[in-house]
């Protein structure tokens, strides 16, 4: 036996030499105050919310970054960073945005007037949303403590882009932004600042004592921030079951984004609260409008014709509860519904389809629609799609990838013909990607540029909502991208979290953990 | 050495094992399913039909319906023909890929050294890992899942070719055909390879088993087969969100695996003892 | 003796080198420009440039090759696409869990598979032994991540005796982290339990049969003094083989199991790397565990030569 013992020894001095040689040197800190343990769909590609248009990245990002302006619960823009909401010049092409004094980033410094016109700028530069104000945008200089956005025309959605957390408009030091791109520290306004980072395993962001927050009842995301939780920590789970499984072991305090089937799992568990968003998203069918097969608008309408979102939502969430039929971009009871221009929504018809095939000339090109995995519904309504597609008569060529891959693969309209994705609600129109025309798929007829222009000058609110009518129409005639219907979020929280508020991006400033 | 078929072997031990005849048996069965599958699937295993998804296990659907209302013994079924297929393909890849480089090794020697390191480094990769590091880098699809594995399994054929090959060369009637002037491919083909079926058989038949589960494995991580194949390994994939509330999803294609490699092992086992007697007498 | 052990130092460097140029060829069999490949989709066009020059990409694929091999000699496996750190920070991070999850399950195939093995041994040719044999079969023809799921499904969820995934909080103790090892462990254990079983099996069988155990049971020694004291000790060569190269093995199943159980380890790493597209991690995963594997059945080989004096060099 005295050889087992000399090869375990040597195995196991061995595994200590490895063990020791990696253990980070700064030792675990024990946070002093409460935790809550947050489990997230995956690691998050950056943590800089400024360049990516990731949901998951604003979510933990907004913690320790803040934008001038910020939505509240009804989705009107309030001020965050920004001490009011900005004067606009007569012409309409110059904003005046008073800042808020005293406001301290993660570094211990106070910002200034041109921390806020660096950030902007830069904002301009790397943001998805920024890049797209970049042609309209004169100057942005500082002036007496406030930032001044002069521009070549009006341009309405200006202050919804601005109030954006994800491609956000964050603030971070003039020092930190002219280090490089991409940023190499984070340092924010925020509650909350960055204590650890250790990909795929977890995020540690802990109270800013320096914090200076907003004034005014907490709001939404705006009023008044106060960090109650010591510690905010965002583990990755990629596997949704386990998310869920997790949260009934009281191993997260919170998990975001769970399949709306394991409902009753989470209802049944003891000391879990099921937190539904509504609304939230809703799941699209981008088809490529610059080249290939569905570059041929008829054959798009085809497709319109053949889909029945009603198969492909029940077979992406299956509790009925979870999702509605829409075709209007805007759910029923926000500001920009319009049912009368939604028409040709949810047919449902592979006949009458395939007759507007054969009219259209199609010859059974194979169509390329790529899906992914990671995001579970719109892999599986994209199974259905195919089904119904062929059944059409289409040739369906269904890619699945991983999501990376998708989005680097839909820059180049060589590549595809469609792919899934889906939007989370927000506030303005013009925020919504596929309305953008250097958006994948590149939506950019002239009628519906004409359209885009008159409703971004537009600043009175009730013209505009007719105005959006008028897009929406051409959306159901010229079919750039199918939207299947509506869709709520499900997450779950340990029933000590008291004082949290259901956003689309959940974040966990003013909650608390009750002993 | 002009030994009896294996199927006569087989037979042989067969009768003597009731335990293999079984596996065998069973093996017949999963082959069959294999082959007759597009016929006697009881529903298209396609077909979606939403509002039935995830029925349990009753009458109608015996192994239930999935997320989409897909009757899960069809797709175990077609799976079966899939993951055989992919199975079967790997053999072969391997058998011929080891078989030319266990000959060229055992008949040439400047080239043996160089092969059997070659050999070596391609077995200093785990199976799997060395699965994945192709797939990295080939992309997801049938076509190079039985690439990858055709190579992973490589080397193995390669050691019992050529090592049966350095034996058979020195027997009595491979030195007389040389004696006699017939060509070193001619006594390749006539000779030394039909004695080398035996042992080729019985590596194949574990081959097959290996490529299985590692095909599943693969599928398992999302770097197999694309998802959409309902292969064995994917549909358990697929099933995992699914588990609790509807466990017949992962159970029915995990003892389908099972089943078929375990019974491949054992009439793998079967044939080796039958084809080599010197193990046989320690068994 | 000193002669074996340097051939075999030179078979290992001649096999190193060559699966060095297997992981070498892995970005540039992918299509593309390898530096763009090596940089991600981010990538400006300087930095692709850079890299370029740095690769060697203008050269001959030899010269590219040496090149390389000079990186991985100054420990310089390059960096993470997506992790934004070099690869040998991003595996040393990750080391500590999977060193631990391979020994345990080490442990675990051990405690099964020679108990079994020995007594299996001993009954031979009995039902006793028949079963041990048809489980040892199963055993391996069960895919860990089926028995995985399994696990988790009743001894986690059903039961909540374990932790369902992950390993626990930054502040977690030693044994909270043991704690969630367990059922990975046991997941990745029993299908390799299988071969120590059978090797176990074999080689007592081939003791059993040995003058000196007849001997000493014709001196009327107690059966069990027989088994454990006389034969074990001599089995024990093969076994510890046995033990060594499924060590080695486990480090690759590890890639299956962390990735069930949403252990953040080594092999969950390659897998996330290889759905990321982050080649400088396949490839520097890939050498490492490789290597590691290597250097298991060498230290395997050695000790084997060094402990049981019949073996000729």
């Amino acid at each position: 036996m005295r050889t087992l013992s000399k090869i375990l020894f040597t195995t196991a001095l061995f595994g200590t030499a490895v063990t020791m040689a990696i253990t980070p040197a700064a030792a675990q800190q024990a946070a002093k105050g409460s935790v809550i343990t947050v489990a997230t769909i995956g690691e998050p590609p950056t943590l800089d919310p400024v360049g990516v248009t990731a949901d998951l990245v604003s979510v933990i990002t907004q913690h320790m970054f803040e934008t001038l302006y910020t939505f509240d619960r009804e989705w009107k823009v309030i001020p965050l960073v920004a001490s009011a909401m900005p004067t606009l010049s007569a012409d309409g092409k110059s904003y005046t945005i008073p800042l808020r004094t005293g406001v301290k980033f993660h570094d211990g410094s106070t910002m200034t007037a041109d921390d806020v016109v660096a950030s902007l700028e830069r904002w301009t530069k790397v943001s998805p949303r920024g890049k797209t104000t970049a042609s309209v945008i004169e100057s942005i200089t500082a002036k007496n403590g406030s930032v001044v956005i002069a521009l070549k025309e009006p341009f309405a959605p200006l202050i919804s882009l601005l109030a954006m957390n994800n491609g956000a408009a964050a603030i971070m030091p003039k020092s930190v932004i002219d280090g490089a791109n991409p940023v190499k520290s984070f340092i924010g306004t925020g509650p909350y600042k960055l204590l650890e980072h250790k990909p795929d395993q977890y995020i540690r962001v802990t109270r800013f004592d320096g914090y200076v927050s907003p004034e005014g009842p907490a709001n939404g995301y705006g009023g008044k921030r106060e960090a109650k939780i010591e510690e905010v920590r965002f583990v990755p789970v990629p596997n949704a079951t386990t998310r869920v499984e997790g949260m009934v072991a009281g191993q997260y305090g919170f998990a975001d984004s769970l399949p709306a089937e394991m409902l009753p799992r989470i209802k049944g568990a003891s000391g879990v609260t099921p937190v539904v968003v509504k609304p939230f998203g809703f799941p699209l069918m981008i088809m490529n409008s610059k080249a290939g097969t569905f570059a041929n608008q008829a054959v798009r309408q085809a497709v319109l014709a053949a889909l029945g979102p009603s198969d492909m939502l029940t077979a992406a969430f299956g509790d009925p509860s979870f999702f509605a039929l829409e075709g209007s971009i805007y759910a029923p009871g926000t500001n920009f519904y319009d049912a009368d221009s939604a028409k040709g929504y949810n047919q449902n018809n592979p006949k009458k389809a395939a007759d507007m095939l054969k009219a259209a000339g199609y010859k059974n090109e194979p169509v390329r629609i790529m899906t992914s995995m990671q995001y579970d519904f719109l892999y599986k309504m994209s199974l259905v799609a195919q089904a119904q597609l062929q059944q059409a008569g289409f040739n369906v060529d269904l890619q699945v990838l991983d999501w990376a891959t998708l989005i680097q693969r839909r820059g180049n309209e060589k590549e595809w013909d469609a792919f899934f994705t889906y939007h989370t609600f927000v506030p303005e129109p013009s925020l919504i990607t596929f309305v953008n025309p250097s958006y994948p798929g590149w939506w950019d007829t002239s009628e519906k540029k004409a359209a885009l222009a008159k409703f971004n000058t537009e600043m009175d609110p009730a013209k505009r909502k007719a105005l959006w009518a008028e897009i929406q129409k051409l959306f159901y005639t010229q079919v750039p991208t199918i939207k299947v219907g509506e869709f709520y979020n499900l997450a779950a929280a340990t029933a000590k979290l008291k004082g949290y508020v259901p956003m689309p991006w959940p974040f966990f400033w003013n909650a608390e953990l009750a002993n | 050495m002009a030994s009896a078929s294996p199927t006569i072997l087989l037979l042989r031990q067969l009768r003597r094992r009731p335990v293999v005849l079984a596996a065998a048996a069973v093996l017949g069965i999963i082959l069959a399913v294999a082959l007759l599958s597009p016929w006697i699937v009881p529903y298209d295993p396609m077909k979606m039909d939403i509002l039935n998804r995830l029925k349990p296990p009753v009458g109608g659907h015996w192994f239930g319906t999935d997320e989409f209302g897909r009757d899960v013994l069809s797709r175990v079924m077609q799976g079966t023909r899939l993951s055989l297929l992919v199975g079967f393909l790997v053999v072969i890849l391997a058998t011929a890929l080891g078989a030319v480089l266990g000959l060229l090794g055992g008949y040439i020697r400047a080239l043996d050294g160089a092969l059997m390191r070659f050999t070596d480094a391609l077995m200093a990769f785990p199976d799997i890992l060395l699965a994945i590091a192709f797939m990295a880098a080939l992309g997801p699809s049938l076509f190079n899942v039985v690439l990858a594995l055709g190579v992973v399994y490589t080397p193995r054929v390669a050691r019992v070719v050529r090592a049966a090959t350095l034996v058979l060369r020195e027997l009595p009637f491979v030195e007389a055909a040389t004696a006699l002037g017939a060509t070193t491919p001619r006594i390749v083909l006539r000779h030394v390879l039909p004695n080398l079926l035996s042992p080729m058989i019985v590596q194949g038949t574990f081959i097959f088993a290996y490529a299985i589960l590692t095909e599943a494995a693969l599928s398992f991580l999302g770097v197999g087969v694309p998802p959409t194949t309902p292969t064995w390994g994917n549909m358990i994939a697929g099933a995992q969100q699914y588990f609790r509330q509807a466990d017949w999803l992962i159970l029915f294609p995990g003892l389908a695996i099972v089943l078929t490699v375990l019974s491949l092992q054992m009439v793998g086992d079967g044939l080796r003892d039958a084809l080599d007697p010197r193990l046989q007498k320690v068994t | 003796m000193l002669a074996y052990i340097v051939r075999r130092l030179g078979g290992m460097l001649l096999v190193m080198l060559i699966v060095a140029a297997v992981v070498f060829m892995i970005a540039r069999v992918v299509p593309g420009d390898p530096a763009a490949v090596m940089l991600g989709a981010a990538a400006t066009p300087e930095d692709i440039a850079a890299l370029r020059t740095r690769m060697g990409l203008d050269q001959p694929l030899l010269v590219q090759f040496v090149i390389y091999l000079k990186q991985i000699l100054s420990f310089d496996l390059g960096d993470s696409i997506f992790l934004n750190r070099p690869v040998t920070q991003a595996l040393a991070e990750r080391a500590e869990l999977t060193t631990s999850l391979t020994l345990m399950s080490v442990g675990i195939a051990v405690a099964i598979g020679t108990p079994i093995g020995i007594i299996s041994a001993v009954y031979r040719g009995r039902t006793l032994d028949q079963a041990t044999v048809a489980f040892a079969m199963l055993a391996a023809s069960v895919p860990s991540f089926w028995i995985g799921l399994t696990l988790i499904k009743y001894l986690a969820v059903d039961l909540p005796w374990f932790p369902v995934a992950g390993y626990g909080p930054p502040e977690a103790t030693f044994l909270e982290r043991l704690h969630h090892l367990v059922l990975p462990a046991i997941a990745l254990g029993i299908p390799n339990s299988a071969l120590i079983l059978r090797f176990t099996r074999t080689s007592m069988l081939d003791v059993l049969g040995e003058d000196y155990v007849r001997t000493a049971r014709a001196k009327g020694l107690p059966p069990k003094v027989v088994i454990l004291k006389h034969a074990l000790r001599n089995a024990m060569i093969p076994i510890l083989t046995v033990i060594g190269l499924t060590t080695a093995v486990m480090i690759a199943g590890a890639i299956v199991t962390e990735t069930v159980f949403g252990l953040p380890g080594v092999g969950n790493l390659i897998v996330s790397a290889v759905l990321r597209r982050d080649y400088p991690v396949i490839q520097g995963a890939l050498l490492v565990v490789s290597g590691l594997y290597v250097l298991i059945n060498l230290a395997v080989d050695l000790l084997y030569a060094v402990v049981d004096p019949r073996v000729r060099y």
